[in-house]
């Protein structure tokens, strides 16, 4: 059964021509008309039911626009969707809350407000207090909230609707560690409940983790459709290239020289890049002038934004010395200790400590499972077994007599 | 707009149960058919927006239940009179308007104590014009909540309108006290106060959506609503009696609905006179043909309202 479809759908902004404000009507007569931006064009896709669709597209791609159609905050210029039961979006979680009104209050008010009847939200009031963590703070009014609290109250509302097909737009980006890793369990729960989910987010790890398909939109068009690591792939390649063209221009007299790519491989690996395989890294640079004392950069990230590790050539003797031109660097790791997982990538260039070039989120590293490994990293190790048999109790108490 | 189908809507199990249970998702999942369908087309004015419009506003009937409650406990939190402002207030407008049209000149009340004859004026004018002037001001004043969610937008300017009514409730029992200080009598005509407090409820909602939906593209609204109360007040038999206004004009003002209700509520009140049929039902088909007009020019301003405030 298809749970969504859309169809040809376009969306048209106006856009003022002078600022954000409307014309006076004496200048509106004369006026050329105003401008126009499409954010979405000629659109197509379906979600079948109990599928999770992850939209991916750097910003102003029209992500958030198809969020508000679908949602009904606005309609579209043209075209059609068909939505196959009920839908609740959880699109910035605590829009909908009053300052002055108590905790419990509010959640009356943005559950009535996503739908939900009275008798429903009475019912769920207990749960929604103890997901949300607020616990005794529920009488006082929001606005003495820290913002944490503010946001995790809104989801947990949010968490409790009972929707057939779910939006979410980037609402993981809020709440501590352990509230997100309780977010997502509860989104986990939702899919294998089987709700259909379309999802929203900047944050690759998360749509790899979990999406079935993902569509890659840019400009408004749908550029891609498929399994979410060939559409991230294409997104990442996408982004990387656009970027360098963008700071081409603009950086071209600034830079003395430019990180111009980055290629991870696995060699003599057909699985791909694997937790203790090897890893080759190679980063493209260009230098338009002789670079003193350079030292290269590959900074990983985990997904929440903390640095995992670096490769750089660094060292106690200083860098090395760049001449104008073109060459690449290449870092050979035997065995990569890092778990399965999507790294964000920075690349940058210093030169006697100065930043030359610096991208930051230039790439990103899809590391496979490969040798077993828990926690955050592999250790690489040998280990043999060294075995005592056991005497029997009786043994031990006659050799000491 | 869309058409979603309300019975279907009701048939969604309420998650008492645990999203978990694999059994449970799976009888849930099955009548397939059972679900409401939904189709987003580009927004077009037409009377069926009307119809559709309605059915979604009964599905969110507890939305309007709640924001009008928190519209008034809002209101009142953290002030140290609380709900005896919506007392107050007409009161000391009483009490000026009396200073003024008694001591400073005089106006024809048919022989009622003047307090009472401006109160019973004040009282449905107050009504009306707070919740015009609140509503025009509501849907503009979270602007998060209209480009973050979704709800039928109608709910905040009628929400207003209810939070006002309650209002007009609590000051009917001063109405009522000064009344009995008066020592005047209280007739079953009082009953007529009901249906001429519909009308005018139906009115100023008419009025409330059509101008708070202009007010999200023209601010203008916002700003010349409070003047042009002030002016509409004084058209309109609230200070002064219908019979001081010259006869050959009288027709003329009772094209204003509300110039015929507030002398029917009035008249009702404090007279104990049965309201002029005529007049009652010019004020009906007023009404009648407004609020459709009013609602169906918001419903399909709606649609945009998201992009354009």
């Amino acid at each position: 059964m298809i749970d969504l479809n859309f169809e040809r759908v376009s969306k048209k902004y106006k856009l003022p021509t002078n600022g954000d404000r409307p014309k006076r009507w004496y200048t509106r007569a004369f006026a050329r008309r105003s401008g126009q931006m499409w954010a979405l064009r000629n659109v197509n896709f379906r979600v079948n039911e109990g599928e999770a669709l992850g939209i991916v597209g750097h910003n102003g791609a029209g992500k958030t626009t198809i969020m508000k159609i679908l949602s009904g905050i606005t309609t579209p210029t043209s075209g059609e969707i068909t939505i196959r039961g009920r839908l609740a979006a959880l699109v910035e979680v605590s829009s909908g809350f009053h300052p002055e009104l108590t905790g419990r209050e509010n959640i009356y008010l943005h559950g009535a407000m996503l739908g939900m009847r009275r008798s429903e939200i009475r019912k769920k009031l207990d749960s929604i207090v103890e997901f949300s963590g607020v616990g005794r703070y529920i009488e006082v009014p929001v606005k003495r909230y820290s913002s944490g609290m503010y946001v995790r109250l809104g989801f947990a509302i949010a968490a409790h609707l009972d929707p057939d097909i779910l939006l979410l737009d980037e609402v993981l980006a809020v709440g501590d560690a352990a509230f997100q890793a309780k977010c997502l369990e509860r989104i986990a729960e939702l899919r294998k409940s089987g709700r259909t989910i379309v999802f929203i987010s900047h944050d690759l790890a998360a749509v790899y983790r979990l999406c079935d398909r993902a569509i890659l939109l840019s400009h408004g068009c749908v550029l891609s459709d498929g399994a979410p690591r060939q559409v991230i792939d294409e997104y990442q390649q996408m982004s990387f290239a656009g970027q360098g063209d963008s700071t081409n221009e603009e950086k071209e007299s600034a830079t003395r020289a430019r990180c111009t790519g980055i290629e991870f491989s696995a060699p003599d690996s057909p699985l791909g890049i694997r937790t203790g395989y090897p890893l080759v890294a190679r980063l493209n640079y260009k230098a338009l002038e002789p670079i003193p004392d350079a030292v290269f950069r590959i900074s990983l990230y985990w997904p929440s934004g903390y640095l995992c590790a670096q490769l750089t050539t660094e060292s106690v003797n200083g860098g090395c010395q760049l001449e104008a031109g073109t060459g690449f660097v290449e870092f050979q790791c035997p065995d990569l200790p890092v778990v399965a997982g999507l790294y964000r990538v920075d690349l940058a260039i210093e030169s006697k400590g100065q930043e030359v070039d610096f991208r930051q989120r230039g790439a990103t590293l899809r590391v496979e499972p490969g040798k077993i490994a828990y926690g955050d990293f592999f250790i690489e190790n040998a280990w043999t077994l060294h075995h005592t048999p056991a005497l029997a109790d009786g043994a031990i108490l006659k050799s000491g007599k | 707009m869309s058409a979603p189908n309300i019975t279907a809507d009701n048939e969604v199990p309420d998650s008492s149960i645990k999203d978990s249970d694999g059994f449970e998702a799976a009888t849930r999942l099955a009548p397939a058919d059972g679900r409401p369908v939904k189709i987003i087309r580009p927004p077009s004015f037409s009377l069926s927006t009307i119809f559709i419009g309605l059915r979604t506003l009964v599905q969110y009937s507890d939305l309007l239940y709640t924001l009008s409650l928190f519209r008034l406990n809002v209101r009142y939190k953290q002030s140290a009179l609380g709900w005896t402002w919506a007392a107050l207030q007409p009161l000391a407008l009483m009490g000026i308007y009396t200073l003024i049209f008694t001591r400073i000149t005089s106006v024809a009340t048919g022989g009622v104590p003047y307090p009472v004859f401006v109160f019973s004026g004040l009282l449905p004018w107050i009504f009306f014009s707070t919740t015009i002037s609140n509503a025009v001001q509501g849907l503009v004043l979270y602007p998060n909540l209209l480009t973050k969610m979704y709800f039928p937008r109608e709910i905040i300017p009628l929400s207003y309108m209810i939070a006002s009514l309650t209002d007009f409730c609590i000051a009917s029992v001063i109405m009522g006290g000064l009344m009995v200080h008066y020592k005047m009598p209280l007739t079953w005509h009082v009953l007529y106060a009901i249906p001429i407090i519909v009308l005018m409820a139906g009115f100023a909602a008419a009025i409330a959506l059509f101008f708070s939906a202009l007010q999200v593209r023209f601010r203008d609204v916002g700003l010349a609503m409070p003047f042009l109360l002030q002016v509409w007040m004084f058209t309109v038999p609230v200070v002064y009696s219908l019979q001081s206004v010259p006869p050959r004009f009288r027709s003329l003002y009772l094209l204003d609905p509300i110039s015929g209700l507030i002398e029917g509520f009035r008249g009702a009140i404090i007279h104990g006179v049965t309201p002029d049929f005529r007049v009652m039902s010019l004020c009906g088909l007023v009404v009648l043909v407004s609020w459709p007009l009013a609602y169906a020019y918001f419903k399909s301003s709606e649609a945009t309202m998201a992009d354009v405030i």
